[in-house]
């Protein structure tokens, strides 16, 4: 009895001791690799076995950014390959919403057969579910048939592809959450179901239409697979640079990763309140 | 896609006959939708089934089985390889996260809302990113190898070499891990206290209100999110292409890429895409199934 008493008294203590040590673990796993680019970018000379760098500077910040043009550091600018990123985001992001906003609203509040509105969502879950891989691969053969092969326009309509399967989706429950009794007061009032649609249900779906071009936006930046596929060699997005730099340059390499983190850093704290857990994870690159 | 179009309008015109009220509404919905299905059967269903059809396609125009006899002969311990780093990156990464989420779910104090911010970090970093943090992380000269050297845990002449099975599940692991703790702690933060109040004055010890209380109350969201990280790890190409590419053994997704860029050999890749996917099947059609369930409610 006294023994047990003990015992529960130093029972928080060696809890607390385990949960300390167990979260300082999960930080360094979790920290480290982050850490590992960040360092990575900044060192000059870095001789094996010393823990730390040599020399530190922002030598190949300065080469991709285009600020300096030193020959030796084969490492090239990356604003190029940055703009036409985000470019090809933007013009994804305003193709998409056209195209999604329309779906997810007939799929949410308009009436259609039971079957086919089945069939039409499967269509947009198979991409989620199966490999996409493959696809590009067939995707790129039909381009080269029609002359799309390695074009910016091929590779806006990969990512098209990529970024609609979610927004349709995002879209569609974001819609569903909206109560229809509210646009049905619109409508009994006079309201036409165009003016209806735009004064009552867009402004309330707002904040999830946001997240879903914020979520189709930061796919395209990240876009990898399609992009090998459709565009290599002839357009490079920021991830193909990054690919290309990885196996030669590691320096180079990691100022390509982290300025490819900048978009999503940001828009991390935009999209994590408006958005289910379901999509988040989407984000693959 | 035609094919589509045509079961809509005889739906609307159906409809239309039936009542004469709805067919505006139906016309409406089949204009509204029609540009997304339309972009999604031309540039996704059409490849997708130009893949299983492109499997039986010999690199001379014959059909047969050609393709799939080389991926048995050459590269069935790829695919193995590929089966088994999915399986044991998700088996790992559901203990993890199911670990974390009950943590989150039972805990209270700045430690857990520490863990509860920042755990959510990785899920927002593409693979492609992820793929350069850890091959400059579990390189033979990385910061891993040189920190264990420092602690004497290894000899710092004789590296750990990760660039394999380990370091793919590592990487796996820590992008994905934190998405299924994700998914995983919203359903732990559904269940109402009172069922672990009454578990526990029953005499269940921690285990027992994991094994008996929590995950069976759970077992959707756990399914769910299982097999969404299930099918991201045998389709991920980028990951595994950076950290093993030109290695073997290598992931299905790197031998289509090899096929394709060395070979031009569009069969074999196709075939190994179809293993691929009938890797995923099971999981894959109970994920459509579920999710299409669940946006009918």
């Amino acid at each position: 009895m006294n023994k047990k008493e003990v015992k529960k008294k130093n029972k928080p203590i060696v809890k607390k001791t385990i949960e300390m040590v167990l979260f300082i673990f999960f930080l360094f796993i979790l920290f480290a690799p982050i850490f590992s680019i960040l360092i990575w970018s900044v060192a000059i000379r870095w001789y094996w076995p010393n823990t730390m760098p040599q020399e530190i500077g922002f030598d190949y910040w300065l080469q991709a950014l285009g600020v300096t043009k030193n020959l030796t550091l084969g490492a090239v600018n990356v604003l190029p390959a940055f703009f036409l990123s985000l470019g090809i985001a933007i013009i994804v992001v305003i193709i998409s919403m056209l195209v999604s906003v329309p779906a997810g609203y007939a799929l949410s509040k308009l009436k259609i057969p039971h079957i086919l509105k089945g069939l039409i969502l499967i269509l947009f879950l198979l991409p989620r579910a199966f490999p996409q891989q493959p696809v590009f691969l067939n995707l790129m053969l039909l381009f080269n048939k029609v002359g799309l092969n390695g074009t910016v326009t091929g590779v806006i309509l990969v990512h098209l592809v990529v970024g609609l399967v979610y927004a349709v989706w995002i879209t569609t429950s974001t819609f569903n959450s909206i109560p229809p009794e509210l646009e049905e007061a619109a409508r009994s009032i006079g309201a036409s179901r165009g003016r209806a649609f735009l004064k009552v249900t867009l402004p309330l779906a707002a904040p999830g239409l946001i997240a879903s071009a914020v979520f189709v936006f930061l796919q395209s930046m990240f876009e990898f697979t399609g992009t090998f596929f459709v565009g290599l060699p002839f357009v490079t997005t920021l991830p193909m640079t990054l690919y290309s730099a990885s196996g030669s340059n590691i320096q180079f390499a990691s100022v390509i990763a982290i300025l490819l983190l900048i978009p999503s850093i940001i828009f991390m704290f935009i999209i994590q309140k408006l958005l289910k857990a379901e999509y988040i994870g989407g984000i693959s690159g | 896609m035609s094919k589509n179009k045509n079961d809509l309008q005889i739906n609307n015109n159906q409809a239309g006959q039936g009542t004469g009220k709805k067919s505006p509404a139906n016309l409406l919905a089949f204009i509204l939708l029609f540009p997304a299905v339309a972009i999604i059967i031309l540039l996704y269903v059409q490849p997708f089934f130009a893949s299983f059809w492109g499997s039986f396609v010999s690199k001379q125009g014959e059909l047969g089985f050609e393709n799939y006899a080389v991926v048995t002969d050459r590269y069935m311990q790829d695919v193995y390889f590929t089966f088994g780093v999915t399986v044991f990156s998700t088996l790992i990464a559901t203990i993890f996260s199911i670990l974390l989420g009950v943590y989150l779910r039972l805990s209270q104090g700045w430690l857990q809302q520490a863990v509860s911010v920042l755990y959510r970090l990785p899920i927002f970093l593409p693979f492609v990113v992820v793929a350069q943090m850890m091959r400059s992380f579990l390189a033979p000269h990385g910061i891993l190898n040189l920190l264990l050297a420092q602690v004497n845990l290894i000899d710092i002449e004789n590296p750990l070499q990760l660039f394999n099975w380990i370091g793919l599940s590592f990487g796996f692991v820590w992008k994905e891990g934190p998405f299924m703790v994700l998914l995983i702690v919203g359903g732990f933060q559904m269940i109402d206290n009172s069922y672990i109040e009454a578990a526990k004055s029953v005499g269940a010890n921690l285990y027992q209100i994991i094994t008996r209380v929590l995950i069976p109350m759970n077992k959707q969201n756990i399914l769910v999110a299982i097999t969404l990280v299930f099918c991201s790890y045998v389709g991920c190409f980028s990951f595994p292409y950076m950290l093993i590419g030109g290695k073997t053994p290598a992931t299905i997704t790197i031998d289509i890429a090899h096929r394709v860029n060395y070979f031009r050999d569009y069969g074999v890749a196709n075939a190994l895409g179809v293993f691929s996917y009938i890797m995923v099947s099971v999981l894959a059609i109970y994920y459509v199934l579920n999710m299409r369930k669940g946006l009918y409610e």
